[in-house]
């Protein structure tokens, strides 16, 4: 249980959400966005997460569209899992967050909570770092659109009171052949090992990456090497592996020596069923 | 063994609790509250193994709603199952992260939680003691100072003072010695795994009340209601007969909730509070690391052989993680001595197996009772012997498989009646894995299939005056009431004692109302249910109070059918004559009595009780083991087929197989649906469930975020499971224990499959596949 208290808000609108934001706040407390609240939950319940106040962003509309508006396709930050996998509307982004956790915790587990995660995994940001997406931001009276990698460094660096309301896919990228490569330890529920995500776009691979380094991250130089087809591929994943961002997690779900090992692995898997060379 | 004569005894009768479970109806523990209801929550050690200095409350009693702070010093006192040698809560020191230190009790749950994060325990560090061998090694730190002075509750405990030995269970059959010397062929392994937890998906829970008569009041999810009553009547000093325990059904035990820890706890909250009723529920994270564990294992197992393949020598050493206290382990380190060597005969034994202290959680009895771990180590030793001595490893196993003749590692005596075949279930096993189509098959680019078996046994090693009792009652339409102190834990048990007691009526199932709740008050002495024994024991009480019922039926039928009760026979609702089963009387009619049209009635309502007890079971001698520990051997062999990604150590199993002589097998369905639950259990574990620990013996991972086990969904793709069923002829129909029995060969099967797979010797547990590719950087270096 839950031992300590909390203020819970439930706003129906993007200005009542900041509304309830700002007068927590001016009130020197401290206040969280939830929306499916699975997180919030089971680490308040350990205590390893406190706040004063939560704001629920289950009610708000915006939060929870998805669906192919014009040229674009629209994702609330408050769609589960599940939902995003059967509406089959993305089936990279479908495929990658189906790897999280289980069928039950799907049905709780919000793209936008997943994307602002405590943990360092954070799958679904994967497809989302590849295809170009954009995010909508809401803050006091202001929304704007961004690219996601322009706001993407190791986490979604948000404002103070900054609000994600959606994830803007352009349908051009929706269709690319991908690949979605999850590792775990033993059980198909659990953190991953390694988690690689990776597109053809324009005849050149796209790949990012999850449980490598202690963020999920997509890399420029590393696109470069996989793409550089006048080495052979061995070479390649070995040039990758100089080059990661930072070194390689070592923790309960592997040592860094092993994960080291799946992701050479992982990457040979990737570029063979991508026809990225010999 | 069909019996197709049987009326309902070997048919796949639907579990009576199906609906109320499956429509989420059964009220747990946990889910109980009233008005005035309070709530107990513990301060838990942060530490491995350190001093208590001191225990500051002052904050903690400043929080709101806090009722009763309880700590160490206030019951300095030990208790145990077999050596008492935990206090309930610690004092002077902290052996266990998680262990008990303090208790709030308080008006909501969440005040004592908060009340619990106040309270400021200074602690001074000693040396851990993070493993069994370290545990072994002469000058190690001392988990407990005085572990020979501790009370013994049961007489086959042997704690050695100054070491952290906290017992020592020795076997000596024939000479080891110079069999060995003589043996043309040997072998010498050691194997290891470390401790993990039965995860029930019930965490545990108890109330307690102490009502203003002196009644001690409790009610909890555990297997052992009269144990409950024994523990607060030894070292609480209460009236037995003023204890009463109600357990409803329990949510998933695997032998976890076989031990007592959270109700004395309870008592004391409730005594610090006047005796109001207080709740004490853990939390997942409890759950796993306070509340006791599975054991960890190490052992060394040497096996002499003569060229053709027959076993003459078996060394077992046997190193048992009990953690902080002995508590059952004490009793698994007896029970892995005296099955040793596996279903196999062999002349010459000899074991040691040490019950050893460490600074980890406290283990109890987990399904199987440390056989899945004794069988892993033996089955991996046949597995390689059989390979050094080039005979496929079934046949050795069959060459030297035990029969009715042979006698056990205790020198009992086996029968046709207290041994299954296993030969049978070899063969069987055989057919069922396809083993004549290749243990090795290629199967594409980098991948391999492999197939592995294992053979296990177990006897049930109960008390040796273990008992069960049973009442049935009769309603006004001719239905019946079963009470009996067996606990439904998900096992089904309930299910098969109504199907006996069908049997035995000729009546249809809808017809017995099998009490689920279990009231110590009212319903008579079981031992406990635990250790497969249930369906045997209580189901020999229901056979006999069936049997007292059918006497008093035919009394009652005689008199109104105007001829002898031995003419009459009972089935279908009524008693009638045998010869003319057309003429007879409805039992609704006498159930109660019978009336006459003038209105007198005789004979009076119809009561059966029965009663069983073990028989002629012995403690062990202490210097050789010699004795008869359990009524029954049950016998199987189970067998896994398995696709490894040669590459990457990635695998998944294609196939499991069970096959288990249970003797008579009184419901195919759930009988089939247990074997597979243990074979997936064993499987869990094997694959991936172990406690990690830091050198300072903090568990890592003691929440189901990090603790690693199989998921719903991840079974065998293939399933297959069937019975061998020679009867036990003392057996209720000829039924012998089955309820651990699937877990006990999974992971020896899936080492041996992957051993074979991956070429190496796969000696240790869980297998992840980081595991295997560890063992190849090692091997390779």
């Amino acid at each position: 249980m839950i031992s300590f208290d909390f203020k819970y808000f439930k706003p129906s609108s993007v200005a009542e959400t900041i509304e309830a934001y700002n007068g927590v706040h001016e009130q020197g407390e401290k206040a969280l966005f939830i929306s499916g609240g699975t997180e919030f939950i089971t680490f308040a319940r350990t205590n390893k997460i406190y706040t004063d106040a939560i704001i629920d962003s289950k009610g708000i509309p915006e939060c929870n569209v998805l669906e192919m508006r014009d040229d674009n396709l629209v994702i609330g930050a408050a769609v589960s899992l599940n939902k995003i996998t059967n509406s089959n509307l993305f089936p990279f982004l479908g495929a990658t967050v189906k790897q999280i956790a289980d069928h039950t915790s799907r049905n709780k587990i919000t793209i936008g909570g997943n994307i602002n995660s405590e943990l360092i995994y954070k799958e679904s940001i994967l497809p989302l770092l590849l295809v170009d997406a954009k995010v909508k931001l809401a803050k006091g009276n202001d929304e704007r659109a961004v690219l996601l990698n322009s706001v993407f460094n190791r986490k979604l660096n948000l404002s103070s009171g900054e609000l994600l309301l959606q994830i803007i896919i352009d349908s051009s990228n929706i269709d690319l052949p991908y690949i979605s490569l999850k590792r775990t330890k033993f059980s198909k529920v659990g953190y991953p090992v390694v988690s690689v995500a990776a597109i053809l776009k324009d005849n050149r691979l796209r790949v990012a990456f999850s449980g490598v380094c202690g963020y999920p991250f997509r890399s420029d130089k590393i696109e470069n090497i996989v793409n550089d087809s006048t080495i052979p591929v061995v070479n390649r994943i070995d040039q990758v592996m100089d080059n990661l961002p930072s070194s390689i997690v070592d923790d309960l779900q592997g040592s860094r020596e092993y994960r080291a090992f799946v992701l050479k692995n992982v990457l040979l898997d990737v570029m063979e069923e991508m026809e990225m060379g010999e | 063994m069909a019996n197709t004569s049987w009326y309902t005894v070997g048919k796949p009768e639907q579990r009576i609790d199906a609906v109320e479970k499956s429509t989420g109806k059964v009220r747990y523990i946990g889910d109980y509250s009233a008005p005035g209801l309070m709530h107990a929550k513990l301060v838990k050690s942060t530490q491995a193994h350190a001093k208590i200095i001191s225990v500051d409350t002052t904050e903690a009693w400043k929080m709101p709603g806090v009722r009763a702070i309880i700590t160490g010093e206030m019951f300095p006192y030990h208790i145990g199952p077999i050596l008492a040698d935990r206090p309930p809560l610690a004092f002077e020191k902290v052996r266990y992260y998680g262990e008990p230190v303090a208790i709030i009790v308080a008006d909501h749950e969440y005040q004592a939680k908060r009340a619990t994060e106040k309270v400021k325990v200074e602690y001074e560090p000693l040396p851990i003691v993070n493993s069994a061998q370290q545990a072994f090694q002469k000058n190690a730190p001392l988990v407990h100072e005085n572990a020979a002075q501790y009370t013994k509750i049961i007489s086959d405990v042997y704690p050695k003072a100054s070491t952290n030995i906290g017992s020592h269970i020795k076997i000596r059959k024939g000479d080891f010695d110079v069999a060995w010397a003589n043996s043309e062929e040997t072998i010498t392994a050691t194997y290891s795994f470390n401790l993990s937890d039965h995860v029930a998906m019930e965490t545990r829970s108890t109330r307690v009340e102490i009502n203003p008569a002196g009644k001690v009041i409790v009610h909890s999810c555990s297997q052992s209601p009269f144990t409950i009553k024994k523990v607060l009547n030894q070292f609480f000093n209460i009236d037995v007969g003023n204890i009463l325990v109600h357990i409803p059904m329990v949510g998933g035990a695997f032998g976890g909730k076989g031990t007592v820890q959270l109700e004395p706890l309870a008592y004391l909250a409730s005594k610090a509070v006047g005796g109001k009723l207080v709740k004490l529920e853990f939390d997942r994270e409890e759950d796993m690391t306070t509340a006791p564990c599975r054991i960890g294992f190490d052992a060394t197992v040497q096996l002499g052989v003569t060229k053709e393949g027959k076993l003459v020598a078996g060394k077992y050493t046997y190193l048992i993680d009990s953690g902080a206290y002995t508590d059952q382990a004490a009793g698994i380190t007896r029970a892995a001595a005296l099955d040793c060597t596996g279903p196999y005969n062999i002349p010459n034994v000899w074991c040691d197996s040490y019950c050893m202290y460490t600074n980890h959680p406290f283990a109890t009895s987990f399904r199987g009772y440390g056989h899945p771990e004794l069988t892993f180590a033996v089955e991996r030793t046949m597995d390689q012997l059989a390979e050094k001595l080039q005979i496929d490893p079934l046949q050795f196993r069959i060459i030297n498989g035990i029969k009715p003749g042979d006698t056990t590692p205790t020198q009992a005596v086996l029968t046709a009646n207290n041994i299954g075949d296993l030969e049978k279930c070899i063969n069987r096993a055989k057919e069922l894995i396809k083993w004549d189509e290749g243990q090795c098959i290629k199967s594409g680019k980098n991948k391999v299939r492999t197939k592995g078996i294992s053979t296990f046994w177990k006897t049930s090693t109960t008390a040796t005056n273990a008992q069960a009792g049973a009442i049935i009652i009769f309603e006004a339409d001719g239905s019946v009431n079963l009470n009996c102190a067996a606990i439904e834990l998900g096992q089904g048990t309930k299910t098969i004692l109504g199907q006996i007691l069908a049997e035995k009526l000729g009546m249809d199932m809808n017809k017995i109302h099998v009490t689920m709740e279990v009231n110590t008050q009212y319903d008579p002495h079981q031992w406990r249910t635990v250790a497969s024994s249930t369906t045997f024991l209580a189901g020999r009480a229901v056979v006999f109070a069936a049997d007292h019922a059918i006497a008093q039926l035919k009394k009652t039928a005689a008199v109104v059918l105007q001829c002898s009760p031995d003419d009459l026979e009972v089935g279908g609702g009524r008693v009638y004559i045998k010869p003319d089963p057309t003429f007879g009387v409805d039992i609704k009619d006498i159930a109660l009595g019978y009336t006459y049209p003038s209105g007198h009635s005789i004979e009076g309502q119809i009561v059966g009780i029965g009663k069983h007890i073990q028989r002629h079971l012995t403690p062990m001698d202490q210097q050789t083991g010699f004795g008869k520990p359990g009524p029954w051997w049950s016998v199987g062999v189970q067998a896994v087929e398995i696709e490894l990604d040669t590459r990457d150590f990635t695998y998944s199993i294609l196939t499991g197989v069970t096959v288990l002589d249970g003797g008579t097998i009184i419901n195919p369905m759930t009988a089939t649906q247990q074997m597979r639950g243990g074979m997936y259990m064993g499987l869990s574990y094997a694959t991936s469930e172990k406690f990690v620990f830091d050198e300072h013996g903090i568990v890592k991972n003691s929440n189901l975020r990090e603790y690693p086990m199989l998921r719903y969904g991840e079974q065998p793709t293939e399933y297959l499971v069937d019975f061998i069923e020679s009867p036990a002829i003392d057996g209720p129909f000829g039924a012998r224990g089955i309820g651990e029995y699937g877990v006990i060969g999974a992971p020896a099967c899936l080492a041996n499959s992957l051993s074979i797979a991956t070429g190496m010797e796969l000696n240790k547990l869980p297998l992840t596949p980081e595991s295997i590719w560890q063992r190849k950087v090692e091997g390779t270096i």
